[in-house]
């Protein structure tokens, strides 16, 4: 190699948009790498125990949990994205967005929501027994079971793919659809031969979003009493009193993650998915007769399960335990839910915008660089809340200085006595659900636009803003929304980084559902909803005033 | 291209709002320091409590009304908060901590993050058995973990210890939630600090035994298993009687009113007790102000309000206690150092993992 094409492969990679990068990355790492190196500390007593009562036990529950709930979610997402794309067919219209509205629902509470209707107590057993006379078999209905798990998470995250798969089929599909189809292939044998592999960057995306929450999630799972990895980090945590297994723990859980990442990858190599951007809007076929019957139904059933049911049954606990519960401190609760997730979000996607778009080069370090930054799902919020603090402690104590000739008294904590750092954990944890949205709309568009117009002279920032930044407007409001709407759910990072008298929807909800309280706790879960389904209807009016 | 300037002008202004908030905060915290800082405490109390509850907001209210001291809270999960503590050391802002159970207490005592209250109003308030040996936390209410029973299927007198309940004459009729719950956790701990290693294993091993069914749930869904049929008994907590009985919900208050309420082990080592503590941070930085909501919470009309909202039982004998509290009649109470608690903890999940209770 001589010095000239050196010279040119450092101009190439390294520039401004690089540096800004890294250092936005560098901020984001430090409580990640805090947690995965914990992976190199003396092993210790605890930790042998672990090993051989817990594990092997623990890691075949996840799994089992994180693969069939993948593969149905994927299923679900997929079919409902290919049904409502391809074709017409009753009640479509609504189903359309209706069908994302599951996800407004925290899987918590969808939990708990499910296991209190379905208990003695609740409606379905005690109409049964009242009206009928019917006494059910207890554990007919028990949810709280590794089916359980799967069921919840599986009706509560499948729009995941849903949300990504849909447009890209509506919008991307065409032609190959077309031209399938006059090649005289049958509908099944499209859908499996074309549209499946299509839609694959997609679906894959949606699905490992599932499972990093999966992996991550303690909520569900101890409220199921289902072990999992998660659930072993906090026992390890809240039983044995041992924080550093415990980090350690989640440290593996990590590198597992990425292990996952870097196999998908190994497996998609080569491949590549520019499609034509050009491509005409899908034409739906209208369906008839049983069909479209069968259609509807289908659609009908998931989106009693996942929203309609779940809902209505809050909303008549609710009323039952208005009069009680409510007070005028529950609009104190939604400003500050939305002023941290409104800020957090922001903030998320400008650091996502900038590193998907430096790690468009493809090289094995951008893409690792990328999966880690991301990696922040996949670890119980409360591990991620460690590293923070920790971060912003020491912060804080090398700030001392600063602050004691400001006046601030000695050794103060300012930061980590602040919202900032709660807003900072929220970046960390939720920077892949913006990450994956706009990197599906950078793969979407190619490097030929962005090529074109550097080859026409303009720099790398120009072509961002006058190029790149235009064409992936879709992704990023999708990201925005994702983004958003799980920063609204969100419930350990709040619990531990708050600042003194802060609370949100999701920690008010908490305090009832930790108290075995599911009826009180439903006003406050109603809320969260509310918020989560108002930025989903916003998102669909863009959409809409974008096509026109 | 309008949009795009307006999504980017909006994450700017977005960004400068932030940092501004940030700084307001801390010219907040700069204005209210400043004049001379080392006299009088600021009118200000900070506490970090792992208790949720709305009665005690309302007596953080009320202390406030009287006393013109401002309380702060950070709630959390008290492992995570004992966590924040450690890790801020010196420079923490908390001056109380504040939990439910004894095991953590007795953890937070372990790793150093409280120190010993010196105050004769909470000496009077709160009896010796219910505050920490060296006072690094003192007893604030205390529930019951009582065995509830059919009411339709068992007779009163056909219980007695929690021992019984591992015979044959209970066999498939025991309900219990699971071994990961800390109010198990601590039982068990007792009976080990009480009876030894050995009988605890042979109690936990009987009472799974026993298992109607594998542990489902918390406590309120043992007493509706009970009343399902499933069970005959359950091991669980006078507090979530007392919000059965009390629902909203009519089906559930039915489930509260078909239950009894027995307190086990009478004529031996007493029935156990749950305590909730509040402990004074080692590095509090209002540990006056701290004193005096001790003594207030410890205090009788406090007590009596918790007590009548909150269905637990006072630490301070001269509080009344509400109606249902009255009607479960008196009780005695397992008499040991808390800090055993803490102390065995990881044995009895050790045991626990053994015996297959899950």
């Amino acid at each position: 190699m001589n010095p000239d094409t050196i010279k040119r492969y450092i101009r190439k990679e390294f520039s401004g948009w690089w540096m800004i990068s890294m250092i936005g990355a560098a901020v984001v790492l430090l409580p990640v790498l805090f947690i995965f190196f914990s992976i190199f500390t003396e092993p210790n007593e605890n930790w042998y125990q672990i090993q051989q009562y817990l594990l092997r036990n623990y890691i075949t529950n996840s799994v089992i949990l994180v693969g069939l709930t993948s593969l149905l979610t994927a299923f679900i997402g997929v079919t409902l994205a290919w049904l409502i794309a391809a074709y017409d067919f009753p009640l479509k219209k609504y189903f359309r967005w209706g069908l994302i509205l599951p996800i407004a629902i925290p899987p918590y509470i969808g939990a708990y929501t499910y296991r209190t209707m379905l208990s003695y107590t609740g409606v379905v057993q005690s109409t049964l027994r009242n009206e009928f006379h019917y006494q059910v078999d207890p554990d007919f209905l028990a949810v709280s079971s590794l089916r359980g798990a799967v069921f919840i998470f599986t009706i509560f995250l499948f729009p995941y793919v849903y949300m990504i798969t849909r447009p890209f089929l509506e919008n991307q599909s065409t032609a190959y659809f077309e031209n399938a189809r006059l090649l005289g292939r049958k509908p099944l044998a499209i859908f499996l031969k074309v549209i499946l592999p299509l839609s694959r960057p997609a679906i894959v995306g949606g699905a490992l979003l599932t499972v990093y929450e999966v992996l991550s999630d303690y909520g569900v799972t101890s409220y199921f009493g289902i072990h999992t990895i998660a659930t072993a980090i906090f026992q390890t945590w809240f039983g044995m009193y041992d924080v550093d297994s415990a980090l350690k723990l989640a440290s593996w859980l990590m590198v597992a993650v990425i292990g996952v990442f870097l196999f998908e990858r190994l497996l998609r190599k080569g491949r590549h998915y520019h499609l034509s951007t050009k491509s005409r809007p899908l034409t739906p076929m209208k369906l008839t007769g049983i069909k479209a019957g069968i259609a509807t139904l289908y659609c009908s059933i998931i989106f009693l399960l996942g929203f309609l049911i779940p809902v209505v049954q809050l909303i008549s606990w609710s009323i039952l335990t208005f009069e009680s519960i409510w007070n005028d401190s529950f609009f104190t609760l939604m400003t500050q839910t939305l002023y941290v997730a409104t800020l957090s979000t922001i903030i998320i996607l400008v650091i996502v915008v900038v590193v998907a778009n430096v790690c468009r080069s493809q090289s094995a370090f951008s893409y690792t660089l990328s999966k880690i930054i991301t990696s922040g799902y996949s670890i119980p919020g409360a591990i991620i809340a460690i590293g923070v603090l920790a971060l912003f402690i020491t912060l804080d104590n090398w700030l001392a200085p600063v602050y004691s000739s400001m006046g601030l008294g000695k050794a103060p904590l300012i930061l980590s006595m602040s919202i900032a750092m709660l807003i900072f954990g929220n970046v960390i944890r939720f920077m892949a659900t913006g990450y994956n949205a706009v990197e599906v709309g950078y793969e979407k568009m190619g490097l030929k636009f962005t090529e074109a117009s550097r080859t026409l002279g303009l720099g790398k920032t120009r072509t961002f803003f006058k190029v790149d930044l235009p064409l992936i407007k879709g992704a990023l409001f999708s990201g925005f929304v994702l983004t958003f709407v799980e920063i609204c759910k969100e419930l350990p990072l709040a619990l531990l980084l708050r600042p003194f008298n802060f609370e949100t929807l999701a920690t008010k909800t908490f305090q009832y559902a930790k108290d075995e309280r599911i009826h009180e706790a439903s006003i406050s879960s109603l809320l969260i909803i509310a918020i989560s389904i108002l930025s989903v209807i916003v998102f669909q009016m863009i959409e809409r005033r974008e096509k026109q | 291209m309008k949009f795009l300037k307006f999504l980017f002008t909006s994450i700017l202004l977005a960004l400068i709002l932030a940092a501004c908030t940030g700084k307001e905060q801390a010219a907040d915290k700069l204005s209210a320091k400043e004049p001379n800082e080392e006299a009088a405490e600021e009118k200000v109390v900070n506490v970090y409590t792992a208790r949720h509850y709305e009665a005690d907001d309302e007596v953080y209210k009320k202390f406030t009304e009287e006393t013109g001291i401002q309380v702060n809270v950070v709630k959390g999960e008290a492992e995570e908060l004992i966590e924040r503590l450690k890790r801020e050391g010196e420079s923490t802002e908390a001056d109380l901590f504040i939990t439910v159970d004894g095991g953590v207490l007795a953890n937070a005592k372990q790793n150093d993050i409280l120190q010993s209250v010196t105050s004769d109003v909470i000496e009077a308030n709160v009896p010796e058995n219910l505050r920490d040996a060296d006072n690094n936390w003192i007893g604030m209410a205390t529930r019951a973990r009582i065995i509830a029973y059919a009411k339709d299927r068992v007779k009163p007198d056909q219980l007695s210890t929690y021992d019984d309940l591992t015979t044959d004459k209970w066999k498939g009729k025991v309900l219990a939630r699971s071994s990961t719950s800390l109010y198990n956790q601590s039982l068990l701990a007792s009976f080990i600090e009480l009876n030894g290693e050995e009988k605890a294993e042979q109690w936990a091993a009987g009472i799974a035994n026993n298992f109607a069914r594998q542990p489902d749930g918390g406590d309120r869904d043992q007493a509706k298993a009970i009343a399902a049929g499933t069970g005959d008994v359950a091991i669980m907590n006078t507090y979530y009687v007392g919000l059965l009985v009390n629902s909203q919900e009519s089906e559930e208050a039915k489930v509260g009113e078909n239950i009894g309420v027995f307190f086990p082990n009478q004529e031996t080592t007493g029935t156990h007790i749950n305590i909730s503590g509040i402990g004074l941070t080692k590095h509090a930085k209002h540990p006056n102000n701290a004193t005096k909501l001790i003594e207030y919470i410890t205090s009788i009309e406090a007590q009596e309000f918790l007590s009548a909202n909150n269905y637990e039982f006072p630490v301070n004998s001269k509080a009344k206690k509400p109606e249902l509290l009255q009607s479960w009649g008196e009780f005695k109470a397992q008499k040991l150092n808390f800090d055993t608690l803490g102390e065995h903890n990881q044995k009895a999940i050790e045991i626990f993992n053994k015996v297959g209770w899950k």
